[in-house]
């Protein structure tokens, strides 16, 4: 009881209060401009609360990280462009549910799953993380070898009717995923020399070039002169009927699991969760092929899937000290600030602050219901009105600013230009671009834990399969391979 | 001989003009490493500072990759003007041309001032048959290949460090390179690798909860924190010091004058009280080199270094 009231009284003070609320404004805003990034905005900001409340550093932190990775959806429906690397799933159907002019709609699922998914999250990190955390260091390199297996697999699920163009796509991705340095011997591959391409292509910048160029082109080929108007734009109210919210119910539930499991492990990221659990829905859906072309399941899916990672991050910095993404590595840093020292005393020496901070990534996960629902989402939706000839130019404008200012270097744009011709072919001749993007995520991800594995068995191939964990995770591999085959054969011997 | 005087009296006269007026615009620091690193919040805090000590605004650059040496190679294009400078830490100068083919050199710079320093460590299980930094070099040296240490990354400076005394003992341990001292720690904490080897401050909780036993730090002097630990100089291993440090830079050729004025601010900012509470949450101590002193630093480190990465089949 004298922590509970410590916590809120702690939480529930002006300072606090008032960091959340702006944070998380602020946090929207970041996600959906593209290229800036949730991580870039609490680095340069977390300087300026050295000298406040911890729990105002903390409250802003939370804030910017909720909020943005629903902001990262906005872009993401109304242009394709993912806001961060995260919201790469919700442009499936996201966007194709902004064309049919269910933009606000679209918003609108997506405000309620990201709220719904960091609330998930939230109430996790409080209750079982602490739990969890010492079991996920049983989570070797082998074991992340087969979580990378395990998300290759579910290309299959990614890929739709032409198998082979998608293996070819994410063959392509698993290419690109080996240039710079190798991790491993210090080898350079594939660099010809060249200094910029030693730490390998940048994620952000191939995403935003791939996802982004190729509907600017689209919308530069259309040429139109005029907006929708005022009176055209569908704003509201945007009608989500009762049954259809009850119909998302299961897909919040496996996304927000699925999120959470993925944001536990240190080193896998939302960008992996919401691929994760849209492959999870498409898979559990009775209707798997209207996913991808406009499904509202598919972005409460993967929002849902991105925003459960957040919260869960946290978990092994905070009861471990262990951090598993840069923003994790943040909060520790702002801890040490202020004098704690993160690990497992952690919560033990100062209850108040580490409550404090969990209490803060529930509230900024409602509070998205608020800035994003009532604000944010009225005011980028109209983003829609504006004529093509200005969208383009302003769209193009905002993608280069974006790109350049994460490493700094020009030669950024020319990639980012360069992925975004190739997608723009790749889409007139059909080829998927999201297997081109798990390759690029996930081959690395796979090649460096299985030579690590290796290294540690001395060569031993069979103990990539006889740790426990790694067998299940290896056989759960082969059944997504499997199922999805054995299925079909069953399907055409009941309908022959 | 009378337009030599003028002349060189003019030159005195634009090298204190151009002090005097130093700084007349704000200055730019590269940082070589992305956002929200170590080597970033140490050079954005110190930043803040070095702003009310010098009367300018400071405008911060991140250019990442390749380790820091894709930062180092822009920021060597720039003009020694003393309006840019360069952050980094010890590694794109000293470790990385070791193993890449970079465009720069350890004398492609004029050396400003050291700022702050951190030991690694090499940390085991509770369990493992040793409690001492020599009875721990002497159990890796009667088993080769038989223990594996975690590291930051193959040719990291951490690796180098290890390597170091590895190579003086005739100790032949199994690299398993990781992405930095959180994963490493991970791996270590989970039983997958034998040896901790990494930064201090990530460790430290678990040598207090008794889950790591910290037995050796790659600096010459013990470290406060881990009293089990044994110096570098108690195991007759002194000349092997390896440790993380930071820097301020400037490109080669710029005026002696601007370069001791930097010097002397920097002197004053890293030692200021708040800057020292700062750098102790990160287990970093202020240690300012400046001038030739620093030149000599980077230069011993790197022959060092050479030496180790030839060794180890690194070296290019």
């Amino acid at each position: 009881m004298d922590i509970v009231t410590q916590v809120l009284s702690g939480v529930f003070a002006v300072g606090p209060v008032a960091a959340m609320i702006g944070a998380s404004i602020l946090g929207v805003f970041i996600g959906a401009l593209p290229g800036l990034n949730p991580v870039m905005a609490i680095a340069l900001l977390l300087p300026l609360t050295y000298s406040m409340e911890p729990l105002v550093a903390l409250g802003m932190v939370a804030g910017i990280y909720n909020g943005s990775m629903y902001g990262g959806a906005i872009p993401a429906i109304l242009l394709r462009i993912p806001g961060t690397p995260a919201a790469i799933a919700t442009t499936f159907d996201g966007y194709p549910m902004a064309q049919r002019g269910e933009a606000s709609r679209a918003l609108k699922i997506a405000c309620w799953s990201s709220a719904l998914g960091g609330t998930a999250s939230a109430i996790a990190l409080m209750t079982i993380g602490p739990i969890l955390a010492r079991a996920t260091l049983a989570f070797g390199p082998a074991e992340y070898f087969w979580i990378a297996m395990f998300g290759m697999a579910s290309i299959g699920v990614l890929v739709g009717t032409d198998a082979i163009k998608g293996l070819m796509a994410a063959t392509l991705g698993l290419l690109l995923g080996t240039v710079g340095l190798d991790q491993l011997s210090g080898t350079p591959r594939f660099t010809f020399d060249q200094v910029w391409l030693l730490s390998g292509l940048d994620l952000i910048v191939i995403l935003v070039g791939l996802y982004a160029l190729p509907p600017v082109i689209a919308l530069a080929e259309a040429a139109d002169l005029k907006g929708l108007s005022a009176a055209q734009l569908k704003l509201e109210p945007a009608k989500v009927p009762w049954s259809e919210v009850r119909s998302f119910v299961p897909t919040w539930i496996r996304s927000s699991l699925i999120g959470i499991g993925v944001g536990i492990l240190p080193g896998a990221g939302g960008n992996i969760a919401a691929f994760l659990s849209y492959n999870a829905a498409k898979s559990a859906s009775d209707d798997p092929d209207s996913f991808g072309k406009g499904n509202p399941a598919g972005v409460a899916a993967a929002e849902c899937g991105n925003n459960a990672d957040n919260a869960a991050s946290m978990i092994p910095a905070l009861t471990l000290g262990i951090p598993g993404n840069v923003i994790a590595a943040l909060v520790l840093g702002a801890l040490l600030i202020h004098g704690l020292q993160p690990g497992p005393q952690l919560f033990h020496q100062n209850p108040g602050l580490v409550g404090g901070f969990m209490v803060q990534m529930l509230l900024t996960s409602l509070l998205i219901l608020a800035v994003g629902g009532a604000a944010a989402t009225k005011v980028f939706a109209q983003v829609q009105r504006l004529p093509g000839v200005l969208l383009v130019p302003t769209i193009l404008v905002l993608m280069a600013v974006g790109v350049y200012v994460i490493n700094g270097r020009v030669v950024d744009l020319w990639i980012m230009f360069a992925a975004g011709l190739a997608g723009y072919v790749f889409e007139k001749v059909n080829v998927p671009l999201a297997p081109i993007v798990l390759g690029l995520i996930l081959g690395p991800m796979a090649e460096q834990n299985v030579r690590r594995a290796l290294l540690i068995s001395r060569g031993d191939v069979t103990e990539l399969v006889t740790r426990p964990i790694s067998a299940v995770i290896a056989l759960a591999t082969l059944g997504l391979i499997v199922y999805p085959v054995a299925s079909a054969i069953m399907r055409r011997r009941r309908a022959a | 001989m009378k337009t030599l005087l003028i002349g060189a009296s003019a030159l005195a006269l634009s090298a204190t003009a151009a002090l005097a007026e130093y700084p007349e615009r704000a200055i730019e620091v590269t940082i070589p490493a992305p956002a929200g690193g170590g080597t970033d919040t140490s050079a954005r805090k110190l930043a803040t500072l070095l702003e009310e000590e010098l009367g300018t605004s400071i405008a911060i650059l991140n250019v990442a990759g390749g380790g820091g040496s894709v930062g180092v190679t822009q920021f060597m294009m720039d003009k020694p003007t003393g309006y840019s400078l360069l952050a980094t830490w010890n590694s794109p100068i000293t470790t990385v041309p070791q193993v890449q083919n970079v465009a720069y050199d350890v004398d492609s710079f004029t050396p400003i001032a050291s700022t702050s320093e951190t030991a690694y460590t090499m940390c085991v299980s509770p369990d493992f048959p040793a409690e001492t930094g020599e009875a721990f070099l002497a159990e890796l040296a009667a088993k080769p290949g038989k223990y594996t240490y975690g590291n930051d990354g193959i040719g990291g400076t951490m690796q180098m460090a290890a390597e170091r005394i590895f190579q003086a003992r005739g100790i032949e341990a199994v690299a398993i390179p990781f992405g930095g001292a959180g994963e490493t720690l991970q791996n270590f904490l989970g039983g997958h690798v034998d040896i901790y080897g990494g930064s201090i401050s990530p460790v430290l909780p678990y040598t207090e909860s008794g889950e790591a036993k910290c037995l050796i730090v790659t600096s010459a002097a013990p470290v406060e924190a881990l009293p089990q630990a044994a110096g570098l100089e108690e195991l007759d291993l002194g000349a092997e010091e390896t440790l993380l440090w930071r820097m301020v830079l400037a490109p080669a050729g710029l005026d002696q004058a601007i370069a001791d004025r930097l010097a002397a601010a920097l002197e004053t900012t890293v030692n200021d009280p708040s800057y020292v509470e700062f750098l102790a949450t990160k287990g970093e101590v202020p240690n300012v080199v400046t001038g030739e002193a620093l030149a000599e630093r980077l230069r011993n480190e790197y022959d060092a270094l050479a030496k180790v990465a030839a060794n180890l089949g690194l070296g290019q």
